[in-house]
């Protein structure tokens, strides 16, 4: 049962293809790691599922239903993504960035805020409670108070995951988790995203530290200039040549077949 | 018909003094994403720096001395205001939230024109200002069309400062250097370009051009006033999204184009909305249906994305 | 904050040069406040009276007080009196000045004068040379114990009540001979006005010199720890204390009036406040939609100058003024809002200028008759609940009351409002996806909020309550006219709420009572009093951009390193 499936995707920049007649479908629960050179389009193909984007052409469905077009509504769909270089909200405190994240699961308007009734505080009692709970899945329930913009690195890495887990997603999408982390941060990272897919969520991330890639994903794609070169298992992928040339740079059958890039 | 090509003259003339003050905002925002919200006290500045030329010289001074002198005092004290302006006021805040060299602009504004107000002699109310140019000087261009003599140069001035401008922005060194920081200030500095020079240059240059503007326009109605600044201000800067902001020929074109609104609205927008009360109004619904229909502006606008 | 206690031993060991001359500093300002200051009669303190401090000599002897820090080296010591000296000189300097002026000349100063000069540069030089290496002050929290909450209450509630007793001391300081309001040039001044402005400028720099004093001895974060645990408390008493002021007045309106066109000129800065300061979105035209709803209030008050003729009921008035301005608010916001941030900026400066342009113009000749241009809608009358008229005065309580008492209190109320309205919208889900709009819009926008709809929301609401607030504008000053919606008027709202400090209520109310009393108070000043707010806008965006009341979420950043070391030091 797949919960992503994104047919021929494609976004040109100008003369630029960055991204070309993708297809990728992902399968509910599992986790799919995207891997590829820089500049091969990973972080533009994620913008465009996730509205950042909107894609030339192609298009996305979500358990079915066609993806909608703004980023908020993607968001409430149950598709929900980090950023590459941490986009937190620096001088809200943690607690409060992943009580943000349960804003399209919520409803109080201005005048439940302004008169607050008692289905006010249960829907604040509620939405805190879940964010307190989500700090502690990610392992900063003892820094609820701290301003995120005075966390460190690894610490803001796992805010953003549970900002985003707040959102109730059934989709993750993760912009390189792991960049910036030393070893024992890279090696909780993996125990946070098995955490997330035992709490049945998909999870599709991009990521350049292969060991992380291999060790962890169910599968694996490949991006190379814009274009998927191949999916498959983790020990089907690290055995193609085809990816080891893309790394090194040798020309592969793709580009010798008249890819004008 | 002869009463809207007399308008269309008097809508040239119009917009060619937006277009030279547009200039001025559109370098700057293109290269710092600054709405210099004082720009159209630099160009107060010019007028009211030109008068004080004038009046150091002897009296009886024939024109073709005095006028260019004026011009250059009138430019001199603009560029100095605004080059004191960027060092002291804006560059502080280069890497300050967006807020704060905006609402810096403002406050610099409102100095600016209490500081002509207060201390320039006689200034609270219009000074006069000398009507070199005869205005009953007129060349007629159809049965009943006639442009005056400080119309023609306003136009004149405007179209050399104009081209002069975008000459060097195209062939100079520091202008394709200004074109490189527009587009991306990080890689324009790993190429080794001063951009604090860069941005000065940007400050002067839009400074120059703006007193321009002051000179002619105190030529053209014989008089400067310390707020004269706030309402063309803001109509140039009003011209510079018009034609795409951080596009030199849109700043401009967008001058013209609003020069030609103001004047035929005026003219010939429907009663009782006709007439020179409503004149500024025009302009700024000019402004909102713009942005509306196309906020980056009629040429497109050329700003670097800020990260 | 390590090495706390070296310094402590060298205090002990042998009193350095810093404490001495500070010291001795201190003693001669204590002396100079007792000895005459004026040679002559008529500055305000009873300034030629030896053996009694009055006047700006109490000013100079309270920010002499903090040198008996000097017995004790409490944390921050060094900070703090570096900062009193500051002011003690500012104050000293200043008033010499005033008495020398108003006096006709140096000559004319009294006795005191020459001590006071001496002992604040002794002040200002021992300062400097205090040991800098002592700890920072924290905040204290009381420990949990059965007296903390009598004791906290009484702080906080005492707090609320010295505000207010202090602001209104401000407002009944005389402020000119001449009735004030006027806006024109008035010419020389008397003596009186130079006086009075400077005995007013010694009170203001007083009060902030001892705030800083206060914070930086780290007894503002202790206020901050103790009404951040009861902050109904201390809102309630604040409100009370507010509610009060009537009473102390003895019947006369004067300063109430001007109060309550304090309080209307803070609701419009808070309303501002969710705009700017939680959202984020510059608007340089908001007095225009507070000019909306005064002109809606006014052409339904049954004025006989309004073209309508309609009278509605003010309650409904002021519900209508502010859908009216609100739907303004739309209007405007729709199209540009989704447009850069500095776009919305300029697009609110045209519309303030369109809307003064409209209004100065439909007068019935330039164009529809409806306002009476440049004249303004005036005569409006007085308001009527029932059989309560706001134009009559009052007796409650055997204290007469004047009939501004009424206005008074229904600003209060409209404030209240206001306040409560930012206070909870900011704590609620709306407020937090603004400030998640203005921290980063794209991340808002991909953790599911409609970015452009809440903008639109921030900018109709703070439409809305600007429009309410004008209505209620119009009944006060019983007029809507066009030269009081001008660009000049959004740009001191706007700074009012920079001053005070971005997204916070004390800031905005602080920002508003300064820049409304200022220039009410400060005659020597009218005419430059816009420059005056020029320069200090530049200087507030390059020194301290945060404003006067930093905001909460910095308040929580310090409270967080509130921790035990701190609490140690003072104990």
């Amino acid at each position: 049962m797949s919960v992503l499936e994104a047919r021929a995707v494609t976004k040109r920049f100008g003369g630029l293809t960055a991204v070309k007649d993708v297809d990728l479908v992902v399968n509910e629960g599992e986790i799919l790691g995207l891997i590829g050179p820089n500049g091969a389009g990973k972080t533009t193909f994620f913008n465009c599922l996730t509205g950042m984007e909107t894609p030339t052409a192609g298009d996305v469905t979500y358990k079915g239903a066609p993806l909608p077009k703004r980023p908020d509504l993607i968001t409430k769909a149950g598709v929900a993504r980090t950023f590459q270089n941490i986009r937190l909200f620096n001088n809200m405190t943690a607690l409060e960035n992943v009580i943000v994240g349960r804003h399209t699961r919520t409803k109080a308007g201005v005048f439940a805020a302004v008169g607050r009734g008692p289905r006010y505080h249960r829907e604040e009692r509620e939405s805190e409670q879940t964010a307190r709970d989500l700090l502690t899945f990610v392992g900063l329930g003892r820094v609820g108070d701290e301003l995120a913009k005075s966390l460190p690195y690894g610490d803001q890495r796992r805010l953003e995951i549970a900002r985003a887990l707040a959102t109730d997603p059934g989709l993750l999408l993760l912009d390189e988790p792991t960049a910036g982390m030393n070893p024992n941060e890279t090696a909780a990272a993996i125990d946070l995203v098995k955490g997330v897919q035992a709490r049945g969520i998909a999870v599709v991330l991009i990521e350049h530290d292969m060991r992380f890639v291999f060790g962890l994903c169910d599968r694996v794609a490949v991006l190379v200039q814009g274009q998927k070169l191949l999916e498959g298992s983790p020990s089907e992928v690290q055995s193609d040549d085809r990816v080891i040339a893309a790394y090194l740079g040798k020309p592969t059958e793709a580009e010798t077949a008249g890819d004008k890039q | 018909m002869d009463v809207f090509f007399q308008q269309l003259v008097n809508a040239i003339v119009l917009g060619a003094t937006y277009g030279l003050v547009a200039l001025g905002y559109t370098m700057v925002y293109g290269i710092v994403q600054l709405i210099n919200f004082a720009h159209g006290e630099i160009y107060m500045l010019g007028g009211f720096g030109a008068l004080t030329t004038y009046l150091a010289l002897p009296s009886g001074t024939p024109a073709g001395i005095s006028l260019p002198l004026m011009l250059v005092g009138g430019i001199a004290v603009s560029v100095t205001a605004a080059v004191i302006m960027e060092r002291f006021a804006y560059r502080p805040l280069r890497s300050a939230p967006r807020l704060a060299p905006l609402i810096t602009a403002i406050g610099v504004s409102v100095f600016l024109q209490e500081l002509v107000r207060n201390f320039y002699p006689h200034a609270r109310s219009a000074r006069n200002f000398p009507q070199l140019v005869n205005p009953d000087y007129q060349i007629r261009l159809g049965s009943n069309v006639q442009i005056s003599a400080p119309q023609l140069l306003t136009v004149t001035v405007a179209l050399v400062g104009m081209v002069t401008l975008s000459t060097f922005v195209r062939r100079s060194r520091t202008g394709r250097a200004m074109q490189a920081t527009a587009q991306d200030p990080d890689t324009a500095r790993l190429m080794g370009i001063d951009t604090d020079r860069i941005i000065v240059t940007a400050f002067v240059l839009g400074a120059a051009l703006a007193a321009l503007a002051g000179v002619s326009s105190g030529l053209q109605f014989g008089q400067v006033d310390f707020h004269m600044g706030f309402i063309t201000g803001v109509k140039a800067f009003t011209a510079a999204v018009l034609g795409g902001i951080g596009n030199i020929s849109g700043a401009v074109l967008g001058g013209f184009i609003l020069g030609l609104v103001e004047v035929m609205a005026t003219q010939y927008a429907p009663d009782p909305f006709s007439g020179g009360a409503w004149k500024d109004a025009w302009s700024f619904v000019v402004l909102i249906i713009v942005l509306v229909f196309r906020p980056t502006g009629l040429l497109g606008e050329r700003v670097a994305a800020r990260a | 904050m390590t090495s706390q206690t070296i310094p402590e031993a060298r205090v002990r060991s042998a009193p350095d040069l810093g404490v001495l001359l500070t010291g001795a500093g201190a003693l001669l300002l204590v002396g100079s406040a007792l000895l005459p200051w004026a040679g002559y009669a008529g500055f305000p303190g009873k300034m030629t009276l030896s053996g009694y401090p009055g006047g700006a000599r109490l000013y100079v002897l309270l920010l002499a007080l903090p040198a008996l820090a000097l017995l004790r080296p409490l944390p921050g010591r060094a900070a703090a009196l570096r900062a009193a000296a500051n002011v003690e000189l500012a104050v000293v300097a200043l008033t010499v000045y005033f008495v020398a002026y108003a006096g006709g000349g140096f000559v004319n100063v009294g006795g005191g004068v020459y001590p006071a000069m001496i002992g604040a540069i002794l002040y200002l030089v021992g300062s400097r040379r205090l040991p800098t290496s002592e700890a920072v002050a924290e905040g204290v929290a009381l420990p949990d114990a059965s007296w903390r909450f009598p004791v906290e209450s009484l702080v906080v509630a005492g707090t609320a009540g010295l505000a207010l007793w202090l602001f209104v001391i401000g407002l009944g300081m005389p402020s000119s001979s001449i009735a004030s309001g006027s806006d024109l040039t008035l010419g020389p001044l008397s003596i009186n006005d130079v006086a009075n402005s400077g005995q007013f400028l010694a009170y203001v720099i007083t009060i902030a010199g001892v705030a800083l004093v206060a914070g930086r001895l780290g007894l503002l974060k202790s206020l901050t720890i103790m009404t951040g645990r009861h902050p109904k408390l201390f809102v309630a008493a604040g409100f009370i204390a507010a509610a009060a002021f009537p009473f102390t007045q003895n019947g006369s309106g004067e300063s109430l009036s001007i109060a309550a066109r304090i309080g209307v000129f803070a609701a419009a800065a808070v309303g501002l406040n969710i705009v700017v300061g939680l959202a984020g979105l510059l608007d340089l035209g908001y007095i225009a939609f507070f000019g909306v709803g005064a002109y809606f209030g006014a052409l339904v008050s049954g004025s006989v100058t309004s073209v309508t003729g309609v009278h509605l009921p003010f309650a409904l008035t002021i519900v209508l003024g502010g859908l009216v301005s609100g739907i303004f608010g739309l209007l405007l916001g729709a199209p540009t809002l989704r447009l850069r941030g500095d776009y919305l900026a300029i697009v609110t400066l045209g519309f303030g200028e369109i809307f003064r342009i409209t209004v100065n113009n439909l007068d019935g000749s330039a164009g529809p008759s409806l306002t009476n241009g440049p004249n303004g809608v005036s005569n409006i009358p007085d308001l009527a609940l029932g059989s309560f008229n706001f134009g009559a005065n009052h007796t409650l309580f055997g204290i007469d009351l004047s009939f501004q008492s009424n206005y008074y209190w229904l600003e209060l109320l409209l404030l209240a409002f206001v306040m409560t309205s930012f206070l909870r919208l900011s704590e609620s889900r709306i407020g937090r996806a603004w400030v998640a709009i203005r921290e980063d819009e794209l991340a808002a926008a991909a953790t599911g909020i409609n970015t452009t709809r809440l903008k639109l929301l921030a900018f109709a609401l703070g439409a809305t309550l600007a429009g309410a607030a004008g209505t209620v504008n119009a009944h006060v000053v019983k007029v809507a006219a066009p030269d009081s919606f001008t660009f000049i008027e959004s740009a001191t709202l706007l700074a009012a709420i920079i001053l005070g400090g971005m997204g916070t209520v004390p800031g905005a109310l602080l920002g508003a009572t300064v820049l409304y009393l200022l220039p009410e108070k400060l005659r020597f000043l009218h005419d430059l009093r816009l420059l005056v707010f020029g320069i200090a806008l530049v200087l507030i965006m390059r020194f301290r951009p945060e404003g006067l009341v930093a905001s909460k979420r910095r308040a929580r950043e310090f409270h967080d390193h509130e921790t035990d070391p701190a609490a140690e030091a003072v104990a």
